[in-house]
């Protein structure tokens, strides 16, 4: 920026610039120490799903001699039923878990949206079909609903996962963009646009869109929270064939292999995969009080 | 206690003072500072007659309603002065019951937001009972029979409204229904806070001509907070203009109206058109309404929309001096100001 | 009353269709599936020397399906099977009907749902009057910090973290059982006894996920309510604190108990983790075993009671919500 090299001198006779997004998300980010932390832990839990892996060789080595080893220096976090380093796990766990929720998020927000747009816009038939059946996914419960689709679909790999937690997540967020979208088909810009000519495409991307964006912008962040459960529940209930290791095998696999329920020697390969799933999901919660205030500018402090 | 409050100053040798208000001062706390809503406000309001509150919103004459019923609420807090009624001392430091008791069976009021100042899920005349077991009524029928004549007066059906819920009444008829609750309990003290305001022309005069007429017959001391002068020349005896949290003139209506001395009020005044005469003599106020965070701390409140400033305005603030018996104007150049 | 009626018609009506479309869905899941478990199983039959029409009448009372009818009249034929609460036999309990199994099931979840619902309802919504009404003091803020705390984990956490710590480090509860297998059933006290002490603690995991939710919301209910002009105008009509109080209740709880409903609905399927944990045999238990069984016609069964529940609930929640509420036109 050609601005930023001017003497201070002339600040006072710089004229106001409105500041910028990222400006913004700063201030917002700075005003609670609590939005830092969270912002923290989801940058370290993202190196940790991207670079981890790659610190570790493709198949952990198991040690019949060494299992459920305490916490030492050689394996911080202990060791599990096979001898395998726990941090070993969780490292290269993690990477599955953050992908496959990353993927779910975007396919819920994105299936979401673009339903809610078409039937608040469009209206008519499409509105009538596209609501049915969102109603359909709203009233059938959920989590039952995947575990009878695993019995058609082996959805283990990170991309079905996101696909399938996608296709039956959207419709909440379909009502909701569809109800925003309806009120803001009415309003005068919206009017205007249509009067320019442009055409439908046009204004339900380039002028409806962008005003329903902080609300699916929220609800990306809180869809990665509500897909780790998923996933990691779908693992733990061993509903879905394991595939690779992630976090949601080793709650299986410490609560109905390694027997965690009965001894506490198996404490800490039971408590890490929990740990890291709250620490995560509370970091994304924390961090979206400053997304909230960016995207909301009624929330500015003046 | 503070039985025998003096009257300063009033044309009318009889009157006695109801309620009297002394160095009343109202802070609201924000995150960006304090700001006065009220500042040092005196007033006497007169036993039964109408006293007319008059403002711009933000001008401070809602948080004074509220500081009569020791009801100001946070973010605001009452910093300074007393609020004394003739036979119940300084409500101020009224607690629990005693402030309960005062509020309603002595000062009834009508809100602002009249029209949603009822229980959504209870019928009218349950609430009423509530009321009345509120205040220890040993006959609830009794009360029950009281608002019923109230609604009749009121040209209601008292068998229909007081079996509705809120929601199956008109809003006039939940305004009128505002002022039966008001009144239900006898007062002796009647709170108008915008009575007339979200009400259509003719519900309005209607609505007024019944607060004229229950005022006389029950010789109640009225108080109305407006912003309509229209309102305020039909029915008040006395008049308070307000300002930025300050008290800028008062005086018996008839005299501030004939003769306004404050640059606002005239300005007020002015703005009103009026059905007979030219609509181009009707001004509009120039300038935007008070705001609570932009009031200057020194000097007078009201000299950035005011046509007769001189430098003496920017220094210091006027205080409220009689200009004629029983009328009061704070401005430097009063005395300057003649048609 | 007339319109009332109208509205529970069409209401019905609506939830009939839904029926219809998830039964359709659990068909056409079976029917679909990877390597026809229906074809097989007849296949299976043939191949042990069962007559072909006595296997075809076998294969129709387990699964509802004719294999050899065109698609549309096996689809009619389980529809048709299923209105009239016929969800066909179970595999891995050798022939048993299906809606037998649910029902032994169904009290399992219930007791428990229910009564980790109402804890958590009432200590939810309590705790939510305090932290609204103290907003602006420590306890306020404390409550809506340990609420959104809790809220935040996922029940599987919960049932696991209370099971290690009241199971396995402190032996305070048994694990693993709905009641103690030393003790023959029946209705004496150390039976009734022993099923309470099973009981506490997915109970207490339902209860304690839930809480955070009942909180939040009551919470924002009554700040909502708070705000309102009528609650600041009973005060200044000197109305008691009471009635204020009840003022208050009634507004803010109105919307909550349109929800509980509905929590009540999905309860039947919003117990899978807890009940695997503990080994409770309801409802959520019976489609994770059967799952693991391949027992499609016992998990398709539950799967289609547990969004019947939903259903139903819908439909009591609106009617429920014209009676609490005057302002829904009742005439």
């Amino acid at each position: 920026m050609a601005t930023a090299n001017l003497p201070t001198s002339h600040e006072h006779i710089k004229p106001w610039t409105p500041p910028t997004f990222w400006s913004i998300a700063w201030k917002a980010l700075r005003r609670k120490p609590s939005r830092m932390l969270g912002l923290g832990i989801l940058v370290f839990y993202v190196l940790m799903a991207v670079f981890g892996p790659m610190l570790y060789p493709a198949n952990l080595p198991t040690n019949p001699a060494n299992i459920y080893a305490s916490p030492s220096w050689a394996h911080p976090l202990g060791t599990d039923f096979e001898g395998t380093d726990v941090l070993a796990l969780i490292v290269t766990g993690s990477r599955y878990v953050l992908y496959s929720a990353g993927l779910a998020a975007f396919f819920t927000v994105s299936i979401g949206a673009i339903l809610g747009l078409v039937s608040g816009y469009f209206r008519g038939w499409p509105e009538a079909i596209i609501m049915r059946i969102a109603d359909f996914f709203l009233t059938v419960p959920g989590f039952p609903l995947l575990v009878v689709l695993s019995t058609v679909w082996n959805f283990g790999n990170p991309v079905s996962m996101g696909l399938v937690l996608g296709l039956t997540g959207w419709a909440a967020l379909a009502r909701a963009v569809r109800s925003q979208t309806l009120s803001l088909r009415e309003r005068s810009f919206v009017e205007a646009a249509r009067g320019l000519g442009l055409s439908r495409r046009q204004i339900v991307f380039g002028e409806v869109f962008p005003n329903t964006a902080p609300y699916v912008a929220m609800h990306f962040l809180l869809a990665i929270t509500g897909s780790i459960y998923l996933e990691v529940g779908l693992f733990f209930l061993g509903v879905v064939p394991f595939s690779t290791n992630n976090w949601g095998v080793m709650l299986n696999l410490a609560f109905s292999q390694a027997g965690a329920m009965y001894s506490t020697r198996a404490l800490p390969y039971l408590l890490s995969p929990l740990f890291c799933i709250m620490s995560l999901t509370f970091g994304i919660v924390l961090f979206l009080g400053a997304v909230d205030e960016v995207l909301n500018p009624r929330l500015r402090s003046v | 206690m503070g039985a025998d409050l003096k009257v300063i100053g009033n044309a009318d040798q009889d009157a006695q003072v109801e309620c009297q208000i002394r160095d009343l001062t109202v802070t609201f706390t924000t995150d960006s500072g304090e700001f006065p809503a009220l500042n040092h406000v005196n007033l006497d309001i007169i036993k039964s007659k109408i006293t007319a509150i008059v403002g711009e919103s933000g001008s401070g004459k809602s948080t004074l309603g509220l500081a009569i019923l020791n009801g100001v609420a946070f973010p605001g807090k009452v910093t300074e002065g007393s609020v004394d009624f003739a036979e119940h001392g300084n409500v101020l430091k009224l607690r629990g019951k005693a402030l309960r008791h005062f509020r309603g069976p002595v000062v009834g009021t009508v809100f602002q937001a009249s029209q949603n100042a009822m229980n959504p899920l209870a019928r009218v005349g349950k609430q009423i009972l509530d009321l009345g077991r509120s205040h220890h009524y040993k006959d609830p029928r009794k009360l029950l029979h009281e608002a019923e004549n109230l609604a009749r007066r009121m040209a209601m059906d008292p068998s229909r409204v007081l079996t509705a819920y809120p929601h199956q009444l008109s809003g006039g008829m939940r305004q009128r229904m505002g002022i039966i609750m008001a009144l239900v309990l006898k007062p002796k003290v009647l709170l108008l806070d915008e009575p007339t305001t979200a009400l259509d022309l003719l519900t309005q005069s209607a609505v007024l001509e019944i607060i004229r007429s229950i005022h006389r017959e029950r010789h109640l001391t009225t108080i109305l907070i407006t912003h309509d002068m229209g309102v305020v020349a039909e029915i008040s005896d006395y008049i308070v203009v307000m300002y930025a949290g300050r008290v800028v003139e008062q005086g018996s209506t008839h005299e501030t109206l004939r003769d306004p001395r404050h640059p606002y009020t005239r300005a007020i005044l002015r703005a009103i058109p009026r059905l007979t005469g030219d609509l181009n003599r009707a001004r509009p106020l120039e300038g935007s309404p008070p705001d609570l965070t932009q009031i200057p701390a020194t000097g007078c409140v009201f000299r950035s929309r005011c046509s007769y400033r001189v430098p003496q305005c920017d220094l210091v603030a006027p205080i409220l001096e009689s200009v004629d018996t029983g009328h009061f104007v704070a401005c430097h150049q009063e005395g300057l100001i003649r048609d | 009353m007339s319109k009332f009626f109208k509205r529970i018609g069409k209401r019905i009506v609506a939830g009939l269709v839904m029926i219809l479309a998830v039964s359709s869905f659990t068909f056409f899941l079976v029917h679909f599936m990877p390597g026809n478990p229906v074809q097989t199983k007849l296949n299976t039959l043939i191949e042990e020397g069962i007559p072909p029409l006595q296997a075809q009448a076998q294969v129709r009372s387990m699964y509802g399906f004719i294999p050899h009818q065109p698609l549309y009249i096996q689809y009619f034929h389980y529809v048709w099977q299923v209105l009239h609460l016929n969800l066909g036999k179970s595999i891995s309990y050798s022939g048993v009907p299906v809606m037998h199994l649910l029902l032994k099931a169904m009290p399992w979840t219930v007791i428990m749902v229910l009564t980790g619902l109402a804890v958590s309802f009432i200590i939810g919504i309590t705790a939510g009057v305090i932290a609204s009404v103290k907003r602006n003091s420590k306890l306020g803020d404390g409550l809506l910090l340990l609420s959104t705390f809790l809220h935040g984990i996922p029940q599987f956490i919960m049932a696991l973290g209370l099971a290690y710590v009241f199971t396995t480090i402190f032996k305070i509860f048994p694990f693993g059982a709905p009641y103690n297998a030393a003790i023959s059933p029946g209705f004496t006290i150390p039976f009734i006894g022993s099923l309470a002490r099973h009981a506490v603690l997915p109970i207490a995991a339902y209860a304690i996920s839930g809480f955070g939710a009942w909180a939040l919301t009551m919470r924002a209910s009554v700040t909502s309510v708070l705000g309102d002009d009528y609650i600041l105008a009973a005060e200044l009509r000197g109305v008691t604190p009471s009635i204020r109080l009840r003022y208050i209740a009634r507004n803010a709880m109105l919307p909550l108990f349109t929800i509980l409903t509905l929590s009540v609905g999905f309860m039947f399927g919003g117990s899978i983790f807890i009940e695997t944990i503990f080994d409770y045999p309801g409802l959520g238990y019976t489609i994770n075993t059967a799952l693991a069984a391949r027992d499609y016609p016992l998990m398709d069964g539950a799967f289609l009671m547990i969004t019947a529940a939903v259903i139903i609930a819908t439909i009591v929640a609106d009617l429920l919500y014209t009676v609490l509420d005057p302002r829904i036109q009742r005439i």
